[in-house]
């Protein structure tokens, strides 16, 4: 369901306009869509925070300047160091669209004992109804065998929704995994072979031409 | 040890040390990962140790991904060298890290051992790090 979120108007603008706005606990954000010109608008940083954590494909309910509208996440620019939400782009919904967004792909349960998951797919591009956009695809694991392949055709999406990635995309793959002494050995083989690369030809190119 | 096959220039200029990373902020490959909070240069033996370090921990299981390369020479002049005489040889490679870039990725491991395992890894490196997890992940 759609986040109801009290946005202001935007008047100034540039870098210096949108660091005073993140000082006074705003995030600048634009929303756009279906050829309507854009609304520069300022969200309340913590309400918005919040949404964000439980979401990436939040759907907002804006009310600004005496209006009404619905809007997706499209993108969320984030300081990668203190993880600050910095700039939001909004887009514009209409009843019924459905949108393309990627939703993350989230694993369940334990495979079979001595095996590990890998999951190959962090995320699949899903077309929903703006309204139902699942928060992420669950795979179970639980007491998969070694070898064992998820593909995207294996998937249990929810209804309503569907993607265009090839079926016969591995999402996750179960494994055994090495000992630490099995990696040196490969590593010291590789190194064995290596060296003698090494011997035959000059391990780097002269400059000095 | 990581270290280029062949390179164009034998030796380079020091890599620049400004700015936050602008790619390789998150975590792309397991559910797990070491962040660089600090710039600074990896050295290949960094690398190498700090892989050591969370491997040994997860004894089996888990998958360790090693998200940066050292492919910046940094030469080095003698001991006791006057100035001049052209440029030092190569003495170290390294990576150049900028704040915000994954350094390490992991998977296949309860989170508790991946923390223990990274917090090994951490004690290798010459930068403040922290333990960071993919959106998702495990139920």
């Amino acid at each position: 369901m759609a986040e109801a979120i009290n946005a202001t108007l935007r008047t100034e603008f540039g870098k210096g306009a949108a660091r005073r706005a993140r000082r006074a606990n705003l995030i600048p954000a634009v929303l756009y869509g279906h050829g309507t010109d854009p609304v520069h608008l300022a969200l309340p940083s913590h309400e918005t925070f919040l949404i964000l954590k439980a979401t990436s494909n939040a759907l907002l309910e804006l009310s600004f300047d005496g209006n009404s509208e619905t809007a997706l996440v499209k993108s969320v620019q984030k300081d990668v160091v203190t993880n600050d939400i910095e700039h939001i782009d909004l887009l514009l919904l209409r009843r019924g669209e459905k949108v393309n967004v990627e939703v993350s792909v989230v694993t369940e349960g334990e495979s079979a004992p001595g095996t590990i998951h890998s999951v190959e797919l962090q995320s699949l591009a899903v077309e929903s109804l703006a309204i139902a956009i699942p928060t992420h695809i669950v795979v179970s694991v639980e007491g998969l065998e070694d070898g064992t392949v998820v593909r995207v055709s294996d998937l249990q999406l929810p209804e309503g929704t569907t993607t265009e990635v090839d079926p016969e995309t591995p999402v996750v793959v179960i494994s055994v995994p090495h000992l630490e002494e099995e990696l040196e050995e490969l590593e010291a083989e590789n190194a064995l072979g290596t060296d003698a690369a090494s011997d035959e030809a000059p391990a780097e190119e002269s400059d000095e031409a | 040890m990581l270290i280029p096959r062949r390179t164009k220039h034998r030796k380079q200029h020091h890599p620049k040390r400004r700015g936050a990373a602008t790619g390789g902020t998150a975590i792309s490959f397991g559910e797990f990962g070491i962040q660089a909070v600090e710039g600074g240069y990896l050295t290949n033996r960094q690398i190498e140790s700090a892989r050591i370090a969370m491997t040994r921990h997860i004894k089996r299981g888990g998958k360790v991904w090693i998200n940066i390369y050292p492919d910046r020479p940094l030469t080095k002049k003698p001991a006791e060298t006057r100035m001049g005489s052209g440029k030092g040889s190569v003495e170290w490679w390294i990576a150049n890290i900028k704040p915000g870039r994954v350094l390490f990725e992991l998977a296949g491991v309860p989170e508790p051992l991946a923390r223990e395992a990274m917090r090994r890894a951490q004690h290798k490196l010459p930068m403040k790090t922290r333990f960071v997890r993919r959106e998702g992940g495990d139920i």
